[in-house]
């Protein structure tokens, strides 16, 4: 059993904290298309993470990718609701301009590329215990104004026209839902990395999606399918160093057990009946049509 | 000692090219609203790039193999029943960075290729990059405006072209392909962020000044050298990541264009 080496149930804890949020918050980045957003937030919280740490030290990550998480947030909401850019552009710019801001900031200090490194990756082996606890706060926040929400941002998903009608503000139901996502990245990125956090955003998701059309499901199946991959990228990263001498990063083992999981049950579904009530039909939001190229909405 | 000698001097020419080029393709891909897929083409084409390195074949080569694959397989999942593009986007991005970083975390020393293909090296470009961009450049130019009309009517009104008779579906793999050769050409030389920046802003600021497609490409382009060369000259004064204020320099001409575009173009139209 690897868990007992207390560093491997450590990183299991926070891969199993991230689990119960990133389930039922990936099927609303699934539903709203919001990958790119996702994506946008890992790398906008990196000039957060390095101001946060020259002005307060280690104390000052969490907080610094917080604000900028939280900033990144509003900023994209109010960017994609007044409608100068397409969404996609400014969420884009967003991204890119947030992370040279990040990049300038830390290629003033010396050696940059180690804590590049680490960003991309996380340290997944060495979560500190306070780091777990970090984790397990931001997750019952994030679980308290999911819970609280869950009902207007579904209605707002499938039906914004009716959403508005019925006299909700879709800025601020948007709003709640980027800080949402912000959140779990804050919770996530220091531990688990960029490239993690967004495979877990996204990735589960779209598999329990092939599976079944019933959100409550998708929600669980995409905790469970986190819980498997997180568990069996530990094992695997661990037997290939241990075992076999083969340096692989743990978080890459994680989210290429999640893409092998997408591409197993892809061909799946084409076996499941489909059911009248089935959301192939509404699962995605109605497109607007003032896109010209539906390829990448 | 020539001109070609001086590092800065080769990070100039390189500049200007992959300005034009990016300015270039980046009106069809703010337009068609690829953002993501650019995005996720540039991470995703990583494995291909660090396989080759290890086999020992040409890192373009690699480069374009892999970018083809991420970009038929975009195609592919976007047009399964439920599924959306934003997730199969999000799934290959995903996908191909970890199958990279892990290719590469087998290898020693990998933390400065790393950050290398994140934020670029401009400043050490060889003639070999500038000659690959300026063919590249060439090639791009050539196709975009023979196949103009063509592309134009499969992005705008898909329905019409196909009635009129033309393969819409092949047109769009036509496009996915010139994005998805730009991107492996410039982000050897200036890294996922910068390519991004330098495709997206420029395109996105020309299209606040104008509607007509011609008029965006020629801005697109002129802003994109000048946010390549302001943003050098910037990090040579500061000495900061050179990457990095080229890509602050786009955003920031983007953010003036919001500010002034509208009220000049009110003017203009009064």
């Amino acid at each position: 059993m690897i868990l007992t080496v207390p560093f491997m149930a450590r990183a299991m804890a926070e891969l199993a904290l991230l689990a119960l949020i990133c389930g039922p918050v990936g099927v609303f980045v699934f539903a709203r298309r919001l990958s790119f957003v996702s994506d946008a937030l890992t790398h906008t919280v990196f000039p957060g993470v390095v101001i946060g740490f020259l002005a307060g030290g280690v104390e000052g990550l969490v907080v610094g990718a917080l604000v900028a998480g939280l900033l990144t947030a509003v900023v994209l909401t109010l960017l994609t609701r007044s409608g100068a850019l397409s969404d996609d552009a400014s969420t884009a710019v967003v991204l890119t301009a947030m992370f040279s801001i990040g990049v300038v900031l830390v290629s003033r200090e010396s050696s940059y590329t180690s804590d590049l490194t680490s960003f991309l990756f996380g340290r997944l082996l060495t979560v500190t215990p306070r780091q777990i606890v970090e984790t397990a706060v931001l997750a019952a926040v994030i679980l308290a104004m999911l819970a609280i929400a869950a009902r207007p941002l579904l209605f707002r998903t499938f039906d914004p026209a009716a959403a508005a009608a019925a006299g909700y503000r879709l800025f601020w139901l948007d709003l709640w839902l980027n800080v949402i996502v912000a959140l779990v990245v804050v919770a996530a990125v220091r531990a688990v990395g960029t490239i993690l956090v967004v495979a877990l955003l996204i990735i589960p998701a779209a598999a329990a999606r092939l599976i079944t059309a019933r959100l409550a499901a998708m929600a669980v199946i995409g905790t469970v399918l986190i819980l498997l991959a997180g568990y069996g990228g530990l094992w695997i990263s661990w037997t290939a160093s241990v075992d076999h001498g083969i340096a692989l990063t743990s978080a890459s083992a994680v989210v290429l057990l999640l893409v092998a999981a997408y591409l197993l049950l892809l061909p799946l579904r084409r076996f499941l009946p489909t059911r009248g009530r089935s959301l192939s039909r509404g699962a995605t939001p109605p497109t607007r049509k003032d896109s010209p190229h539906e390829l990448v909405g | 000692m020539s001109w070609w000698d001086d590092a800065l001097h080769r990070a100039i020419a390189e500049v200007v090219l992959a300005g034009a080029l990016a300015g270039l393709i980046g009106v069809q891909v703010v337009v068609r609203r690829l953002s993501f897929f650019t995005m996720a083409l540039t991470h995703a084409t990583f494995p291909g790039v660090v396989a080759a390195s290890l086999i020992g074949v040409n890192v373009f080569a690699g480069g374009i193999v892999a970018g083809a694959v991420v970009a038929l397989g975009v195609a592919a999942l976007s047009r399964r029943p439920g599924q959306n593009a934003a997730a199969a986007t999000g799934v290959v991005l995903s996908a191909g960075f970890a199958l990279g970083a892990g290719l590469i975390a087998t290898q020693s020393g990998f933390s400065r290729d790393l950050s290398a293909l994140l934020v670029g090296s401009i400043l050490t470009v060889n003639n070999q990059d500038i000659l690959i961009t300026a063919a590249m450049l060439v090639a791009v130019a050539a196709l975009l405006a023979v196949c103009a009309r063509p592309l134009t009517f499969a992005g705008f009104d898909p329905g019409g072209a196909r009635a009129a008779g033309l393969a819409v579906g092949a047109w769009d793999v036509v496009l996915l392909l010139t994005v998805e050769a730009v991107v492996v050409t410039i982000v050897p030389a200036v890294g996922t962020i910068l390519a991004v920046a330098l495709i997206v802003a420029p395109a996105a600021a020309a299209r606040l000044w104008s509607a007509r497609l011609p008029v965006i490409t020629a801005l697109a382009v002129a802003f994109a050298v000048a946010s390549g060369l302001g943003g050098l000259y910037a990090s040579y004064l500061w000495n900061v990541a050179a990457g990095a204020s080229i890509a602050l320099t786009a955003t920031l001409l983007l953010a003036v264009s919001s500010l002034l575009a509208r009220p000049l173009r009110g003017m203009a139209a009064a």
